[in-house]
């Protein structure tokens, strides 16, 4: 597999040397007061490339955009868009009349009073495009996006994923040369995401267009014909994806080992990247000549002997985190072992078999059903993940069982104590930390830890023994009188969770904890939510969109239109959905969209676009292997792949499972 | 300029005005809403002021005296008191907002030519409101006075009342008042309501409706299009001048209509002259719009640069000629004096164009001006 993907890398480089490049950037820089945001970035994207920005908040993807649009300054450097130097506000406007941009957050370059076709003709207008030319336009793109359907609906009450299209239209309504997209997949759901990544890439393809679009998932990375890791205002790294992923040749060693402690001491010593989900080590093992990385790891665990042993192939962000250690470019401090011990004085918590436990909760606002009878149920000392796309309902369930909100109906215990009635003893019973961190930013650490200790009424003591440990468990020795406005997302963000468990809480709610976090701050906050449940038995229900964490989690519940669509362990879903729909193939055609008809003819009728790549699910992949190839026997496949299922794989299948069903029953209805 | 985008701009912001609530009421029900409000509420007349009378003489003399008072239209006679302690409660009640005592022997002193003392209580929180009072109770007094003085003179010469009464006021003053002749301080204050209204409402609206854009992001729209910075302007601000230009009818109309101000001047100098100030204020929005970031910033700075001046510095509440010289400057600075002197021309004075068209060249000039900062300052590429 590595083979075949290198030389896709090397094809692309050697076509794109032919064409002048559509945007050439060399040392630039970019200064926000005394706040670096880009720092010498020097990269150069082709024509009709799909070329993407990827890192964490703050890493400068926003600016570089901004500056290639010609919609912002910057202090140093060189930039060249189409072959004009924006060296000026003139020169700046020379390029617009061939960019669309679309700025960051989720439709909101959008009006929300207007409708989905006036937002539209306000672009046209905006850009001069013809009218002839824009009714043509108008109904082939709002057919392509399934929008056709609300042409007079406003913007305001699209769905993220509408929205998200409806962006997309009126930035190409103009058929721009290049297209500039600012994160247009963050907040959106898996299905959309796919949709959308589906429909840009016929669309660019169709017209040559060149498109230069950021994301902070790294597992979209597949999506492009090349990538630039930024991080710090700086590339990490640039190429194909495959290239990238050569940059640092490893394997991942997972090991099931059930109480882990001598083991990680042993491997740490070794590797100095390790992640450990409780029982689980995942070891990234840099290739070394003639040596295997699983030998390797059993060797080094000695007589620890580990229950399970696994190797894989690392993903991108495994990559991109070994890359940033290897160049030194990491904000985190070096991490500290484990997690500091907690002492024993744990506050008495009444014995439940469930930390957590939903009854047929139902959310109505006005007519609308938020939550639909929803029910669950979280053993102590489990992560349980609530998965689901902005608006499913995940922060209703939330807000219902922390008391904020009360149920229309419906029953809940937390912590042993009813939802309805005791929402007071709810609170001083679990941990609950917010999308924005809930932190006081212009208080210092200590402060911050402080105030949370006196709200929940700590004695003086108990307050200084805590303070102590969260100060350790966040890694923020040192910082403790800096503001929280200066500490990288990161520590930010250890220190929210640090303020949550300031009390002890035998529960924790999370929502959406991750959001902006670079993936090492990622990793180190999921190691740390391992310890508490493990250790310390704390039981954690956890929000989050970014697919690769779900798999950490030891339960999970969909939500799809405020119901649990499903409800298993990863593995679990994951062999679910192999039984109903087959493996998972990857083919990685020489020319996609005309392999993706013939696909589509032969009778692989749920085949997608992956990227570059076309994923078909297979209940019989010797048979279908050949079928592939012999659709494909004019223009044979590069490589014809099984691929193991990810968490995002799941929940499209299962959301587009539930969509066609929606679809059907109103079909149905109306015949 | 290309026309089919500043329309395109200037239909998108008609269409999001009257769609969105907030907006909508900030333009149209705000305006009206404060001219009622202010128009009830800011009269400056004294009348009808809470009185209350001691006589403790209680004979025809000083009945007629208390009848003097109690007959005027500027105060409301509540009723007699027997004691200055049983006026009291009433007085920190707000209820009674003035006091006379006439004495003993009122009647007495007076037929035996010994000078009469009465006694006036007002009070004195609201210090215009209580000279007013003091005004109108030494006036009645005088008057009183000189009636008396006439009768005796008229008893004791055999001359008729008005020859002695002339006798006395040798010069009599005769006040006419001009442009408003029965000194309705509604009549001038409506007409200047306009003013204050129009100097608020249209930069709030501008300064929001831009600012607005920078906060969402939508502004990269703009800024990432080949739409030109006038058409920009242009486009959002003329839906803004419309809606004002509305604004200025239906406020002349309450003026006229509810308040009952004469308008003696050309409506269509007037109407042309208010276009002109309303695009005045509107610059201020623009201006205001592209130097900050956020609602709230263009919220407090329109604030500060309409609504303080436009009462204090524009001669609503007191006349320019009156201000101190530094407070003069500011008022001459502003916009707001030279479209006060057009309303006040064109309602109560019945003057036009050759009048007035020093104010209008200053507000033709300020409107340039404004626009002129607002195309300099706002920018396609800003630097964060």
């Amino acid at each position: 597999m590595g083979e075949t993907q290198v030389v896709a890398g090397c094809s692309h480089s050697v076509e794109a040397d032919r064409i002048p490049a559509v945007i050439r950037v060399s040392a630039l820089r970019k200064e926000y007061g005394k706040q670096s945001a880009i720092a010498g970035i020097s990269l150069e994207v082709q024509k009709g490339e799909i070329y993407g920005l990827i890192g964490p908040d703050g890493a400068g993807k926003s600016s570089l955009m901004k500056i290639v649009a010609g919609v912002l300054t910057f202090d140093a450097g060189e930039i060249e868009v189409f072959g004009v130097s924006l060296n000026s506000d003139s020169n700046a406007e020379r390029i617009k009349d061939r960019i669309g941009f679309m700025p960051q957050g989720l439709g909101l370059n959008l009006y929300p009073d207007l409708s989905i076709e006036e937002n539209i003709d306000f672009f046209a207008n905006l850009r001069l495009v013809q009218s002839s030319q824009l009714t043509a336009r108008k109904q082939k793109l709002l057919e392509m996006t399934h929008l056709e359907a609300f042409r007079a609906r406003p913007m305001k009450q699209l769905s993220g994923g509408m929205k998200q299209k409806l962006g997309l239209i009126c930035s190409l309504i103009h058929e721009p040369k290049l297209l500039v997209l600012d994160e247009p997949t963050t907040g959106v759901d898996p299905v959309s995401r796919r949709d959308f990544w589906a429909i840009l890439g016929v669309l660019l393809k169709e017209h040559g267009t060149t498109a230069l679009v950021s994301t902070a998932y790294m597992d979209e990375a597949t999506r492009f014909h090349r990538v630039a890791l930024l991080f710090g205002g700086q590339v990490v790294a640039q190429g194909a994806p495959e290239e990238i992923q050569q940059l640092v040749p490893a394997r991942i060693v997972a090991i099931t080992i059930p109480s882990p402690a001598v083991a990680l001491s042993r491997l740490r010593a070794e590797f100095p990247q390790i992640e450990a989900l409780g029982s689980l080590l995942q070891v990234f093992v840099e290739d070394k000549a003639g040596l295997d990385a699983r030998a390797r790891v059993v060797r080094v665990l000695g007589d620890v002997k580990p229950a399970r042993v696994e190797t894989m192939d690392p993903q991108l962000e495994d990559v991109f985190i070994a890359l940033l250690r290897i160049k030194k470019l990491t904000t985190e401090p070096d991490r500290t072992s484990t997690l500091p011990a907690a002492p024993v004085s744990n506050p008495t918590q009444p014995k439940t078999p469930y930390a957590i436990e939903a009854k047929e909760l139902v959310r109505d606002f006005g007519g609308f059903k938020a939550v639909n009878k929803v029910s669950f149920r979280v053993a102590p000392g489990e992560i349980f993940g609530l998965l689901g796309a902005n608006g499913a309902g995940k922060t209703t369930v939330i807000k219902m069982l922390t008391g904020i909100l009360p149920p229309t109906a419906g029953s809940g215990s937390v912590a042993g104590a009813d939802m309805q009635t005791a929402g007071r003893k709810i609170k001083e019973r679990i941990g609950y930390m917010s999308q924005a961190f809930s932190l006081y930013l212009d208080l210092t650490v200590e402060e911050n830890i402080k105030l949370y200790a006196g709200i929940y009424g700590l004695p003086a003591s108990v307050a200084r023994e805590r303070f102590r440990w969260v100060v350790q468990m966040a890694g923020l020795e040192g910082r403790e009188s800096k503001a929280a406005q200066s500490l990288p997302m990161g520590l930010r963000q250890r220190l929210a969770l640090g303020c949550a468990l300031v009390h002890r809480p035998q529960i924790l709610f999370l929502d959406e904890p991750t959001s902006g976090v670079d993936p090492v701050g990622r990793r180190r906050f999921w190691e740390i939510l391992f310890t508490l449940a493990r250790e310390e038995g704390v039981a954690i229900l956890v929000t989050t969109h970014y697919m690769n964490e779900a798999e950490h989690c030891d339960h999970l519940a969909l939500m799809f239109a405020g119901r649990v669509v499903a409800d298993a362990s990863p593995s679990d879903m994951k062999s679910e959905v192999e039984r109903q729909s087959g493996k998972l193939v990857e083919i990685d055609a020489v020319h996609t969209s005309a392999a993706l008809d013939l696909l589509v003819k032969a009778g692989f009728k749920g085949s997608v676009l992956f990227g570059s790549r076309i994923h078909v699910f297979s209940k019989d992949v010797p048979g279908d292997t050949e079928r592939i190839k012999a659709a494909l026997s004019e223009d044979p496949a590069r490589s014809i792949l099984p691929r193991s299922l990810t968490m995002e794989d799941v929940f499209v299948e299962r959301v587009m499972a539930l969509e066609q069903a929606v679809e059907t029953t109103k079909n149905g209805a109306v015949s | 300029m290309n026309l089919r985008r500043t329309v395109a701009v200037a239909h998108k912001e008609v269409r999001e005005i009257i769609r969105d609530r907030l907006f909508f009421s900030l333009a149209f029900i705000v305006p009206a809403v404060l001219m009622v409000l202010f128009g009830y509420g800011l009269s400056l007349d004294v009348e009808k002021l809470p009185l209350a009378i001691i006589d403790r003489d209680g004979t025809s003399m000083s009945r007629e005296y208390a009848h003097r008072f109690i007959d005027s239209r500027y105060f409301d006679f509540k009723g007699y008191s027997f004691s200055e302690r049983d006026l009291e409660q009433p007085i920190t009640d707000n209820l009674i907002r003035a006091a006379i005592v006439i004495p003993e022997h009122f009647q007495k002193d007076l037929l035996q030519g010994r000078p009469a003392h009465i006694q006036t209580f007002i009070d004195g929180t609201f210090p215009f409101r209580a000279l007013t009072a003091k005004g109108y109770a030494i006036a009645i007094n005088a008057q009183i006075t000189a009636d008396s003085l006439a009768s005796y003179l008229a008893q004791t010469s055999g001359m008729s009342v008005a020859e002695a009464a002339a006798v006395f006021q040798p010069v009599k003053l005769e006040v006419r008042y001009l442009f408003n002749q029965s000194l309705k301080s509604i009549w001038s204050l409506a007409p200047k309501l306009i003013m204050v209204i129009l100097m608020i409402s249209p930069p709030f609206l501008t300064a929001l409706g831009v600012v607005r854009e920078k906060e969402t992001g939508s502004i990269y729209n703009i800024y990432a299009s080949t739409l030109s910075r006038g058409e920009y302007l242009v486009g959002k601000s003329v839906p803004y001048i419309v809606i004002s230009t509305l604004n200025v009818l239906f406020l002349w109309w309450m003026a006229t209509g509810l308040f009952g101000a004469p308008f003696k001047g050309s409506f269509v100098f007037f109407l042309l002259s208010s276009v002109l100030y309303v695009t005045c204020t509107t610059g201020i929005g623009v201006v205001v719009s592209v130097l900050v970031r956020t609602q709230v910033a263009a919220m407090i700075g329109t604030a500060i640069f309409t609504m303080v001046p436009a009462v204090l510095y524009s001669g609503v509440l007191i006349p320019i000629s009156s201000l101190s010289r530094s407070a003069k400057l500011v008022a001459y600075l502003l916009p707001g004096m030279y479209y006060t002197n057009i309303v006040m021309g064109t309602f109560l004075k019945g003057v036009g164009f050759s009048a007035l068209w020093r104010d209008v060249l200053v507000l033709l000039i300020y409107a340039m001006l404004l626009f002129s900062i607002g195309y300099a300052f706002f920018r396609k590429r800003p630097n964060s």
